[in-house]
């Protein structure tokens, strides 16, 4: 059988010419980059006491999750999904149903919605793994709108519009979780759970699939890539944390409710990625903080939300449509 | 028995007979050059091959099992790969990234092997990627690796999307008007490059217009003339034979 | 009692179709799945509504006027999001900034009307009329003589006018036409301002015939004109139609004889299930693009 390989020493060669410098050079300005990361991360709650922060923080880390999760989804494979919020209300319903009605613990509990956010995917992704494009984005459309329609209407199961209040305090580990700051560690570990699965995924040949499928669906199945089982595949991750996100809404709000969950929420998280950047996995937590800060920012013009949201939307991509970390990932 | 194996291909669009009866037979090792007007059914034939389109009728069989109708990429997986007409890299990814995602099919990690066997998972990407490098150290891409495969110039996409194919070490490889588009030198560069692969015992099969390119380097021509095999031989016989020369002359002046 | 629910589905599938009509449209030409159209067509009813109720205009002027607001509106959507990103840009970037243009349109409609209901005035005297031993509303017959009416119109535009066959050209193929000396940009808008305009008036038909608008309606509406658009198929007049009228009809037949609250749930789940059978919608074909 030919080979397309050279001699072992010539590779060496090549390797140690080129790629070790510069990889080490990287990997070191990674690994400081990400443990300042980590070590502000950590401190911060020492530093800001304040609650009306420290709860700022947690949704910081909330649409963290979120973004990361979309990013699989439409970043890396390049589908447009309206549908993420959805996932993320399985995964708050879920959680505050067992929790409240059947006295579940937050963990098994927390695990059980994102398996559940799995299966509901897994439903929505086959058919969507079929269908073009825009398709795609109407099936998440349309499942987004009956998971809300549903938790509006089904009033006995899921509380109606008033949703479900009086989510226990949850316990990890024995550890009961009540204050900003126990929130903000249990926030920082989901959240540090997913960047790392995400980034093993990501750095993977499976990452490397997302990638061809979001560049070229054709080429990409002719690299023996199966692409819609690779579609699913990122849609069901994605959906997974973000129901796992959902699942740390719930216990942090004490109460979910249908509006928590509309298409508006999966356009801001789609802002967010955008406005971060699609090209690479972090880049997204920027988008995150900047519009989390500008939608604070003007709180007070809460009338012109949308208008702003839409507006930032509509000038970053029109003036810088790789986001603002992002690598070029969209641009021809 | 020959690697590749056709039995009364026929494909058509609409009324279109893009593909009409076409048997052919080819042997590991040999580099066949396929050769017709516009519009006679070249790409086709390498789509219908590939599992991009499927046959309305006949057979194909690939290293004696029946391919016919497979999926694009499980006929990847069974070892052949090919280039598109249209330049088709990963645009936005780096040349190394193309040739890894062209790895797709030989590095086994899975997503539990990611999680449950990190160690062993890394090492598979290290070797791939070490593969890689070479592959693109035998294109001369291999200073280039982190750079975007679109910053490349035009000559170079072709050669890296060559590399990209043969990165999932195929039984046959396929390409469709490599010279398409390339400036003199680059074409040398490209003939070296499939001469280097004929020498390690490639199987190949190039469409190209370009005559003096594909008589240079076929063991034997195939060319097609409005869906159907009109002629097979070795390039001399085929370079002069006056009814070869009739159907292009009488078509359009493309040569 | 089910012959009065077919009756008000194929009234209510008739103004889907006039909703879809412009969205097809626009869809058959870009490829591109355009978010503001519903809160364009909301935009020009809402300021009908204002026209109507507030100012006591007359309803012919007001209808005009709106419309043609609404398709400027929609027109000027395409400026801003598609124009310059037609040109060598990834897809998905156009539709999200249709996206950021929706919600922009969306919240300064809400800024001048808010989000609650309003009650729209009745176009038509109500009057029960008796067609074939059946009490037929007089609102629903005449919505529905004008929206066939409008569609009649619509398609004989396209057929005969030199703009709409330089349309139906621009949706076959966008660079044989532009090679062919059809300009294609002032195409694009003419069909985003007809989109908005027939948009426009289906919204209105809507509104009078159920007594109420409000903001909301908007986004269904881009939901239902996408829906109806890939059951029909997508870019023809006749798949507008056929897709309109089945969402039109289910819909009625669903909210009398299952229930109101469920019937979007059970509209998308129709659709989920279409697309799950026939990833291509009921009309549409497959394509397998020349590679
Ligand atoms: N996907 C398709 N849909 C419709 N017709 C097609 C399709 N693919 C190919 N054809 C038609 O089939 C015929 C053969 O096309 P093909 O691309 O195989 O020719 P070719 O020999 O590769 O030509 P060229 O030298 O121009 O590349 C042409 O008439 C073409 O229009
Ligand atoms: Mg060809």
């Amino acid at each position: 059988m030919p080979e397309g390989t050279v001699h072992e020493a010539e590779v060496h060669a090549v390797l140690s010419a080129r790629s070790k410098p510069r990889s080490n050079g990287t990997i070191k300005k990674k690994v400081v980059g990400l443990s300042a990361a980590l070590v502000i991360a950590l401190v911060l709650p020492q530093v800001v006491t304040n609650t009306y922060w420290l709860g700022l923080l947690n949704f910081l880390i909330i649409y963290s999750i979120l973004c990361l999760s979309l990013n699989l989804i439409l970043g890396f494979t390049g589908l447009l999904s309206l549908g993420h919020a959805a996932f993320y209300g399985i995964g708050a319903y879920t959680t505050a149903i067992l929790m409240t009605r059947y006295h579940v613990g937050f963990l098994p509990a927390m695990l059980a919605s994102a398996m559940l956010a799995l299966v509901f995917s897994l439903f929505l992704g086959i058919p969507a793994s079929k269908v073009r494009g825009d398709y795609f984005t109407l099936l998440t459309i349309a499942f987004g709108e009956i998971f809300r329609l549903i938790a509006q209407a089904w009033i006995g199961f899921t509380g109606g519009a008033m949703g479900i209040v009086g989510i226990p305090i949850p316990k990890v580990f024995g550890m009961p979780i009540r204050t900003e700051t126990q929130f903000y560690y249990l926030g920082l570990i989901l959240l540090a759970i997913t960047f790392v699965c995400l980034t093993i995924i990501v750095q993977s040949r499976i990452g490397r699939a997302l990638i061809a499928i979001r560049e070229d669906e054709l080429a990409a199945k002719s690299m023996g890539i199966n692409t819609p089982w690779y579609i699913i595949m990122a849609f069901t991750i994605g959906s997974f944390f973000a129901a796992v996100a959902g699942s740390f809404l719930a216990v942090y709000q004490t109460t979910v409710t249908p509006s928590n969950f509309r298409l508006e929420e999966s356009c801001l998280m789609i802002i967010m990625v955008i406005v971060g950047g699609m090209g690479n996995l972090w880049a997204p937590l920027a988008g995150v903080l900047i519009m989390t800060l500008a939608t604070e920012m003007f709180r007070s013009l809460a009338e012109y939300r949308m208008l702003i949201i839409g507006g930032i939307m509509m000038l970053v991509l029109l003036f810088r449509p790789q986001g603002i970390f992002g690598s070029s990932a969209f641009k021809d | 028995m020959g690697l590749l194996e056709t039995r009364n291909l026929v494909k058509s669009f609409g009324g279109v007979m893009a593909i009409n009866d076409i048997t052919l037979d080819l042997e590991e090792g040999d580099i066949l050059g396929v050769i017709g007007p516009n519009g006679s059914g070249k790409s086709t034939f390498i789509n219908l091959l590939t599992g991009i389109y499927r046959p309305d009728q006949g057979a194909i069989r690939f290293g004696g099992h029946d391919i016919t109708g497979l999926p694009a990429h499980q006929v990847t997986r069974r070892g052949i790969a090919r280039t598109f007409q249209n330049l088709r890299v990963f645009s936005n990814v780096s040349v190394l990234v193309n040739i890894l995602i062209g790895q797709h099919t030989q590095i086994q990690n899975r997503l539990y092997h990611l999680f449950l066997t990190p160690l062993a998972a890394r090492k598979r990407e290290k070797a791939a990627e070490k593969k890689a490098l070479g592959l693109l150290k035998m294109a001369n891409l291999a200073d280039r690796r982190d750079e975007l495969a679109k910053s490349l110039p035009y000559g170079e996409q072709r050669l890296l999307e060559i590399c990209r194919a043969l990165a999932s070490n195929p039984r046959l490889l396929m390409l469709d008007e490599p010279c398409a588009g390339m400036n003199p030198n680059e074409m040398d560069t490209l003939a070296d490059f499939i001469r280097e692969l004929r020498a390690k015992g490639h199987t190949i099969l190039i469409i190209e217009h370009n005559m003096p390119f594909i008589m240079s380097l076929a063991d034997r021509i195939v060319v097609l003339d409005a869906g159907r095999k009109f002629k097979d031989g070795p390039p001399e016989q085929i370079q002069n034979d006056p009814e070869v020369q009739d159907i292009y002359l009488g078509k359009e002046d493309d040569i | 009692m089910l012959y009065e629910v077919l009756m008000i589905g194929v009234m209510v599938g008739a103004i889907y179709t006039l909703i879809t009509i412009g969205y097809s449209m626009v869809y058959g030409v870009l490829k591109l799945m355009n978010f503001a159209h519903g809160d364009v067509y909301i935009f020009g009813t809402l300021m009908t509504y204002t026209l109507l109720a507030k100012n006591q205009w007359h309803p012919a002027l007001a209808i005009l006027l709106a419309a043609v607001a609404g398709g400027l509106l929609a027109a000027l959507v395409e400026i801003v999001a598609y124009r310059r990103l037609r040109a060598a840009q990834h897809r998905m970037i156009s539709m999200i900034t249709a996206l950021g243009a929706a919600y922009v349109i969306q919240n300064l409609s809400e800024l001048r009307w808010g989000n609650q209901v309003l009650p729209f005035p009745s176009l038509f005297p109500s009057k029960q009329l008796m067609v074939m031993g059946h009490a037929v509303s007089l609102t629903h017959l005449v919505t529905l003589v004008i929206a066939v009416g409008v569609i009649a119109v619509f398609n004989i535009f396209l057929k005969r006018h030199k703009m709409g066959k330089a349309i139906l050209c621009v949706s076959e193929d966008i660079s044989t036409s532009s090679l062919m000396g059809i300009p294609i940009n002032r195409t694009m808008s003419t069909v985003y301002f007809l989109g908005g305009v027939l948009g426009v008036i289906g919204g209105v038909l809507y509104s009078s015939s159920y007594g109420a608008v409000s903001l909301g309606m908007g986004f269904r509406g881009t939901v239902i004109a996408f829906t109806a658009a890939v059951i029909g198929g997508i870019g023809s007049l006749g798949g507008a139609m056929i897709g309109g009228m089945i969402l039109g009809i289910s819909e009625n037949i669903i909210s009398v004889y299952v229930s109101s609250t469920f019937r979007d749930p059970i509209t998308f789940l129709i659709l989920i299930a279409i697309l799950l059978i026939k990833p291509t919608g009921i009309m549409g074909k497959v394509e397998q693009g020349k590679v």
